[in-house]
């Protein structure tokens, strides 16, 4: 006899309508999402190859007006603006990544601990989150950066302070209910071990609102790096970075290609990563759907 | 009562855990905080030293000292800030009001416009106004606010000069006497419309710059609280009235959609608060937004830590109003 019910397995990553999670990618803004996120990861990646100048080359051509020589136009050291908002991909998307993924997985781990054992346990990690939840993000973020100093590694590490908590509620809460569900008591019954029930029973229901939370996070984790770059608390001149590019834009408040590109080079790739987490929602929890509702 | 009880509880740990977490976070700063906090004088003048080490109890262990920080909190000293050499507490309370004025202009506008946009989605559903309000309101969310305040400067104050620039009124006008430290609200009291008028035109243009996030969230939010509720049974029953459905739409469902939109509120304030820090500077907005700026620019780690310390208390204040008021609108979980 087998201890897992193979058709709820699943029940979060796929839909328990056959074919739900195909079609949602077939929507116009999964579409648009996958092509402007695709698309940046291929700047990042071919950088090098398609960049026309070297971002951090000075010259004497500085405030250029964007022309066919210069996309964007260049700035007040007469850098290419279009190579350097380029180049900047290489460091904000790696870092969404790194960044995201290691929230997955200390906030998972937590909340998986808290939700499973309870107890004290559960008291210590759900205070904390408490804690880290009583600041607005971009408020916390900065004081721990400023107190560590300013510089890229710890403005990384800021935002892992703020961003670990959401993951470990979500997998707390659904631990906490999975865990008293009755197809997972079915599978304790039939002598499944308590690591076993959790790893094959409970995660991968876990996996689905955790990956919907992990999309929209990629977003926003480049507009928090962005937003503590632009405090001057992230990457430091004269690495290229978009939030930095933005503040030394409003400096020069005339030339309004040397804030504008770099900005919407932000915008693009929070759009895209909140096309792909939205529509990936939808799919998955069709109670809030933007989508098909009869 | 004993929801309130709880609540007002879990108000004062969190606000304990706030200074905990500030103290931590002043603890990791590497150097003397003496020399850093001093300036020049701590070269010139050890007895200064000496004295602001007693006062903080520097020389004492970390549990000590951190009660003697409470201590400090308790008769509201903040510390003195490294770039005014003022008061942490005297700075914001002068800035203060301006965040004020500009935060709560904003919220109006997001609640106004957000929950509107949303009954209009969640009504024409899945037609082409949902569609385009849906990648609206995710516009809303990715948008960098920074970025946004800067397009939105120069194209209606350079280009098209539609709003005055920056600063809180025009150069030449005289705020109306200090009431409550709002221009607009003062100069109504005030019977000045002209310093009405400056100060209404110079709040617009930061004020939608901020809401814009939070029209984003609440589209959304208010979108799906209505379409839990437009086709319960009360509500076919006012339609079977032969209730028009503008009616129904504004009466009943709206009225079942409130409570949740309401929770919102905390969140909304976040956002707006994380708007200002970044926002302000740009429109020269004199507001703890722009202190907190050039607080961090500039590495003042006692203003960095009094604006959060602030924020944070603020925040967890407008949480438990929040909490209050859905259940003033929510009959289900009353208060008293």
């Amino acid at each position: 006899m087998s201890a897992q019910p193979l058709p709820l397995r699943f029940a979060g990553v796929f839909s328990r309508r056959p074919g739900t999670l195909g079609s949602a990618w077939r929507q116009p803004l999964a579409i648009a999402g996958m092509v402007l996120g695709g698309a940046w990861i291929a700047i990042a990646i071919l950088v090098p190859l398609i960049a026309p100048y070297n971002p951090l080359a000075q010259t004497s051509q500085l405030f250029l007006a964007p022309s066919a020589s210069h996309l964007f136009g260049t700035d007040e050291l007469g850098r290419d603006i279009f190579s350097r908002v380029l180049w900047a991909s290489r460091l904000s998307l790696p870092l969404a990544f790194f960044l995201v993924t290691m929230a997955v997985l200390i906030g998972g781990v937590l909340g998986g601990l808290a939700g499973y054992f309870g107890g004290w346990v559960d008291e210590v990690v759900m205070r904390a989150t408490d804690l880290v939840f009583a600041f607005p993000t971009i408020i916390l973020a900065m004081a721990v950066t400023a107190a560590l100093g300013p510089s890229l590694r710890n403005a990384v590490l800021a935002v892992l302070v703020v961003f670990w908590p959401s993951y470990a509620r979500v997998v707390r809460g659904l631990v906490m209910s999975l865990g008293q569900s009755d197809y997972v008591s079915a599978a304790r019954l039939l002598g499944a071990s308590s690591r076993r029930a959790l790893v094959v029973d409970v995660l991968p229901n876990v996996a689905g609102p955790v990956l919907v939370l992990a999309t929209l996070d990629l977003g926003n984790a480049v507009l928090l790096l962005a937003g503590l770059s632009f405090l001057g608390l992230g990457a430091q001149p004269p690495t290229p970075e978009w939030g930095s590019m933005v503040n030394t834009g409003t400096q020069y408040f005339e030339r309004w290609w040397m804030g504008t590109f770099p900005g919407f080079a932000i915008l693009s790739v929070v759009l895209a990563f909140n096309f792909l987490g939205d529509s990936l929602r939808d799919a998955l929890d069709p109670r809030s759907s933007w989508a098909v509702q009869r | 009562m004993r929801f309130l009880g709880r609540r007002l509880a879990a108000l004062v740990l969190l606000g304990i855990g706030i200074t905990f977490v500030a103290f931590v976070l002043t603890e990791l700063v590497p150097g003397d905080p003496a020399a850093a906090n001093l300036g020049q004088r701590a070269i010139a003048d050890p007895a200064a030293v000496q004295a602001f080490r007693e006062h903080y109890g520097l020389d004492k262990p970390l549990p000590v000292q951190y009660v003697l920080y409470l201590e400090h909190l308790a008769s509201g000293d903040l510390g003195q800030s490294e770039q005014s050499h003022r008061p942490v507490r005297t700075d914001l309370s002068e800035f203060v009001p301006a965040t004020a004025e500009l935060a709560v202009t904003s919220i109006l506008i997001a609640f106004v416009l957000g929950i509107s946009l949303g009954i209009l989605s969640a009504v024409r559903r899945n037609r082409l106004t949902d569609q385009v309000l849906r990648v609206i309101s995710l516009g809303g969310i990715s948008m960098p606010v920074f970025w946004l305040a800067l397009v939105a400067l120069y194209v209606f104050f350079f280009k098209l000069g539609w709003v005055p620039g920056s600063g809180r009124l025009d150069p030449g006008v005289l705020p109306a006497p200090h009431v409550t430290g709002l221009y607009t609200v003062d100069a109504l009291l005030a019977g000045q419309f002209d310093v009405f008028v400056s100060a209404a035109q110079h709040l617009i243009l930061p004020a939608c710059v901020l809401a814009a996030y939070n029209v984003g969230l609440l589209t959304r939010f208010t979108r799906s609280a209505v379409l839990e509720v437009i086709n319960n049974d009360y509500v076919q029953a006012a339609r079977a009235k032969g209730m028009p459905e503008r009616t129904v739409v504004l009466r009943h469902v709206l009225r079942a959609a409130l409570p949740p939109i309401i929770t919102v509120g905390g969140l909304a304030f976040a956002n707006v608060m994380t708007g200002t820090v970044l926002v302000e500077s740009i429109f020269a907005w004199p507001g703890i937004g722009q202190y907190a700026f050039h607080s961090a620019t500039t590495l003042d780690l006692p203003a960095i830590m009094g604006v959060s310390l602030f924020v944070a208390v603020v925040y967890i204040v407008v949480n438990f109003v929040v909490d209050i008021l859905y259940g003033v609108v929510d009959p289900r979980i009353r208060v008293a």
